[in-house]
């Protein structure tokens, strides 16, 4: 299998090697200690041992004689797995716990000093023997003291030892494969970090990565920034060509136009109604690109700016009552002048705009303007009027984009679609109902504090 | 009836020439910016249609330069961008109407006669009522040497006033001066329409007689 996490492989491979660490060192102590054990039990044995050739004696047939036997009580029980016995050539004398058995002899053993070695012992045991040839008189017989244990004890002590060591060191490898799991979460850290700032950067073209990134991180950070300066200059550039071209085209189709007048006025009257509606479908075309790269820029302006509503909605009003659609409406704004749209002066324009032009064509008499603060330090503004209003159309409808309450109205769908647009890209909403005036009210709210780059994020999750 | 075309493509600019001369008006085509400046302040014109994107000069320099000048006649803005700036910075800048391309000649030809007739229906230019000043030919008031632009529609209403002295006049008979017929509801417009125009010019210009209606009170003796 093939890891592919990061975290999970440094948490396997910590693990791991802490593992066969343990295991090595584990092993390792428990050999030592099965050593320590065996020199105590040589010391005691020898102890013992020295305790019988104090009290050893041999008489004229050759048979030993103790008159000091070790304490220990399992000298007296049968296969206890302790045992002593004195050989001599002719004889033995040995501990009860042999019963009718006898230790291992020897023919040579050294005679100045104790000797341990291991041998198959009676009761099908395993011993663990001290030995010695003492002679206690000068002339008389040589006599080989031997003491034994049976090995089986040694390796349940260690046994003993190990099973309790392995616990430990279990703990140990649990203790130290958290130490090493929390070093990967803190060294990993700073890549979640650059993961949350790099789905910004893919909300927002305008973000970068931040410069306070650990310096193994850094290079990278900087390779993404610089990335992200190319992309962004990339996509400015294309969204100016597309506006040139938009703007380039006008003209050209104006002269289409005229060609299209012409013709009629030579009597082609299909062909210039042909042609015109080519016109009209391109002008509309060109219209909403030009509207997009309009909303593409807002998003993508770092700065937060604020404007007043009044100023905005008062521009808008002497420009939309000149138009011959708006010389015969009563706008009746009602905007306390510290009401505040959190977008910059053109952005502002442009929203109100489509709002008020709209709300300016189907009135019967007036357009009303009001606004203030909502939710505490939210904004909103609404712009109502006594005309129609929606007659049974779904409000959806008319935000689609292109969409028209009255078909005879141009640019009416298209230019709410644009202020709807404008008010999320801001972080803002749009929504469509009656007004007690009648006709259509239009409100845009802001929250507090709204920001452009979430919302923008939203959005683009929301199309996912 | 004069007209003059500011217009640097050569196809658009001889068409709207033919367009309006077609409905009858004299037509004048300048095909740069200093051309332009040059014939407006020069000769008088009852319309100038005013395309923005001119060599040398530009269309909304031009039309401030006008304006700067005490040049009155009617402007119609052409522009290849649509967007609500510059609509404002053209209307703020002075422009009386403004059309975006691409455009119908019928429309175009409909918009400056309506111009013209607007600046035309008021030939004696200056009506005094106290702090206030009517500006019959340019359709703007001042209050006490403060300019204010006035929607065709205030401009009426103020007009209609100012021709009523010391009369109030009701909100029905307004209405019906001001909309041909008028219905219950237009009472309610009007009223905005006061609320409106108070805030625009300031107190103490529109008065208000219970029960009888408005008028201007520099009227009042």
């Amino acid at each position: 299998m093939k890891v592919r996490s990061l975290r999970l492989r440094l948490l396997l491979g910590a693990a791991a090697a802490v593992f066969v660490a343990l295991s090595i060192s584990g092993i390792a102590l428990t050999l030592l200690f099965e050593r320590y054990i065996e020199r105590r039990v040589a010391a005691e044995l020898t102890n013992d041992a020295r305790r019988l050739v104090a009290g050893l004696s041999v008489d004229a047939q050759g048979q030993p004689h103790a008159s000091t036997l070790p304490a220990d009580s399992r000298f007296a029980q049968p296969a206890s797995g302790l045992y002593w016995q004195l050989s001599t050539p002719t004889a033995t004398l040995k501990s009860h716990s042999l019963w009718d058995q006898s230790l291992p002899t020897v023919t040579r053993a050294p005679s100045d000093e104790w000797q341990t070695r291991t041998a198959a012992g009676p009761f099908d045991q395993e011993l663990f023997l001290v030995q010695r040839v003492v002679r206690p008189d000068r002339e008389g017989a040589p006599v080989l003291v031997q003491l034994a244990q049976d090995r089986a004890l040694i390796g349940a002590t260690r046994n003993e030892f190990a099973r309790e060591l392995a616990i430990d060191l279990l703990v140990l490898w649990a203790v130290l494969a958290a130490a090493g799991w929390l070093q990967v979460e803190l060294g990993l850290r700073p890549l979640g970090r650059l993961r949350k700032e790099l789905a910004d950067l893919n909300a927002n073209p305008s973000a970068r990565l931040a410069s306070d990134h650990p310096p193994e991180v850094e290079p990278l950070t900087r390779a993404i920034n610089a990335l992200a300066d190319a992309r962004e200059k990339d996509l400015e550039a294309a969204r100016r060509r597309a506006a040139d071209l938009a703007h380039g085209l006008k003209t050209p189709l104006a002269a289409l136009s005229v060609q299209s007048r012409r013709a009629r006025a030579a009597g082609a009257t299909e062909a210039a109604d042909g042609l015109d509606r080519a016109i009209a479908a391109a002008g509309a075309a060109i219209e909403a690109e030009l509207a997009r790269a309009r909303v593409a820029r807002m998003r993508t302006s770092p700065k937060r700016a604020h404007t007043p509503a009044l100023g905005a909605v008062e521009r808008v009003v002497s420009v939309v009552e000149r138009t011959d659609f708006g010389a015969d409406r009563v706008f009746d704004v009602d905007l306390p002048p510290h009401v505040l749209l959190p977008l910059d002066t053109d952005a502002a324009t442009e929203l109100v705009g489509p709002l008020i032009e709209n709300a300016a064509r189907h009135a019967h008499r007036r357009v009303r303007i009001t606004g203030g603060p909502v939710d505490g330090a939210g904004q909103k503004i609404a712009v109502e009027d006594d005309g129609p209003g929606l007659g049974g159309a779904r409000p959806e409808d008319v935000l689609g984009r292109g969409a028209r309450l009255d078909e005879s109205a141009p640019g009416h769908g298209l230019g709410l679609a644009i202020a709807r647009d404008i008010t999320e890209a801001s972080g803002g909403s749009l929504r469509i109902d009656s007004s007690e005036l009648g006709g259509l009210r239009v409100t845009v709210s802001w929250p507090a504090g709204a920001r452009p780059a979430e919302s923008a994020r939203q959005r683009a999750q929301a199309t996912e | 009836m004069r007209a003059l075309v500011v217009e640097d493509d050569p196809v658009v600019g001889p068409d709207v020439a033919l367009a309006l001369r077609d409905a009858g008006f004299v037509v004048d085509v300048a095909i740069d910016g200093d051309d332009a400046w040059f014939r407006g302040d020069t000769e008088d014109y009852d319309v100038v249609i005013l395309d923005l994107g001119l060599p040398q000069l530009d269309g909304l320099s031009v039309l401030r330069r006008w304006r700067g000048a005490n040049r009155s006649f009617p402007i119609l803005i052409l522009s290849a961008r649509g967007d609500w700036t510059e609509k404002v910075e053209g209307i703020e800048a002075g422009a009386d109407d403004y059309l975006a391309k691409p455009f119908e000649m019928r429309e175009l030809v409909a918009r400056a006669r309506a111009l013209v007739r607007r600046a035309a229906g008021h030939t004696s230019a200056i009506v005094t009522l106290g702090a206030l000043t009517l500006d019959t030919r340019r359709m703007s008031a001042s209050v006490a040497g403060r300019q204010l632009r006035l929607s065709p529609l205030e401009f009426r209403f103020l007009d209609y006033l100012a021709h009523q002295p010391g009369r109030a006049v009701s909100a029905g008979e307004l209405a019906e001066h001001l909309y041909g017929a008028a219905d219950a509801s237009d009472s309610n417009a009007i009223e905005a329409l006061v609320t409106r125009l108070r805030r625009k010019l300031g107190p103490g210009i529109i008065g208000t007689r219970r029960g009888f209606g408005y008028l201007l009170e520099g009227h009042s003796p």
